[in-house]
């Protein structure tokens, strides 16, 4: 535990220099980093409350009206052409520790992390070939939520 | 980029890849920084993969890179089991 503690002081001095976007994944899966312990907002708890509040939530960078990260944007831009505006969206850069908590929770090392129904789906890749391929609009359905392209669809049939 | 056909970031993440992945039909691995080993594209197609949920072979690459993915700011996964 106090190895991955110095670890994670070095790699932030490091990042430091590099700037804020310059962080590498180094505190990826399987380092517990220090982030967790008793509470804090990246602790397993905490996390788990999070992912169940909402059946779609997502943790991203930035938030739904000011993505600041490509990959964040393109999962935003895919539940808004699904017509999902009503979700929880976390900005894991406004805390630290819940980046690496997310991260943890999930053993996944990346954000965007989407979450439906408490469950981790993916990220910007799986969710974009899950709007691809029709699986999103089917796990939308379960959870109640009617995608906005079925009613698309409908007009142009119409048409 | 000039004529060299891979950084040696993709060859040696390829070489991972080769030896965590034996079933591997197809390995192409592209760093997507412009050359700075910063962010990859990783593509895999393999029979380890049939039958498995997407993010448990998203998983799969994560836990055989997870190494590697240390010192990357990013990397993209697409995954796949032969036709």
């Amino acid at each position: 535990m106090r190895a991955a503690v110095r670890t994670g002081w070095r790699i932030g001095a490091a990042a430091a220099l590099r700037g804020r976007a310059g962080r590498p994944l180094s505190q990826a899966a399987g380092e517990s980093g220090g982030a967790e312990g008793g509470g804090g907002s990246g602790s397993r708890e905490a996390v788990e409350r999070l992912v169940r509040e909402h059946p779609v939530v997502v943790f991203m960078k930035g938030s739904p009206a000011q993505p600041l990260c490509g990959f964040s944007n393109a999962v935003v831009q895919i539940l808004r052409l699904h017509g999902v505006e009503d979700y929880r969206a976390h900005d894991v850069l406004q805390d630290p520790d819940l980046r690496q908590g997310i991260k943890n929770y999930s053993n996944w090392p990346t954000i965007p992390q989407v979450y439906l129904n408490g469950e981790f789906v993916g990220g910007c890749d799986i969710l974009l070939q899950m709007h691809q391929n029709g699986d999103l609009v089917e796990e939308l359905k379960k959870l109640g939520i009617r995608s906005a392209l079925l009613d698309a669809e409908k007009d142009q049939e119409k048409k | 980029r000039s004529f060299t056909s891979q950084t040696d970031g993709e060859s040696r993440l390829a070489q991972v890849l080769r030896e965590k992945f034996p079933r591997a039909s197809a390995i192409k691995v592209v760093d997507i920084s412009g050359g700075c080993g910063a962010m990859y594209e990783i593509h895999i197609e393999s029979e380890e993969f049939r039958e498995k949920r997407t993010v448990q072979q998203h998983q799969m690459v994560n836990q055989a890179l997870s190494e590697e993915i240390k010192h990357m700011h990013g990397l993209r996964i697409f995954t796949s089991a032969p036709k």
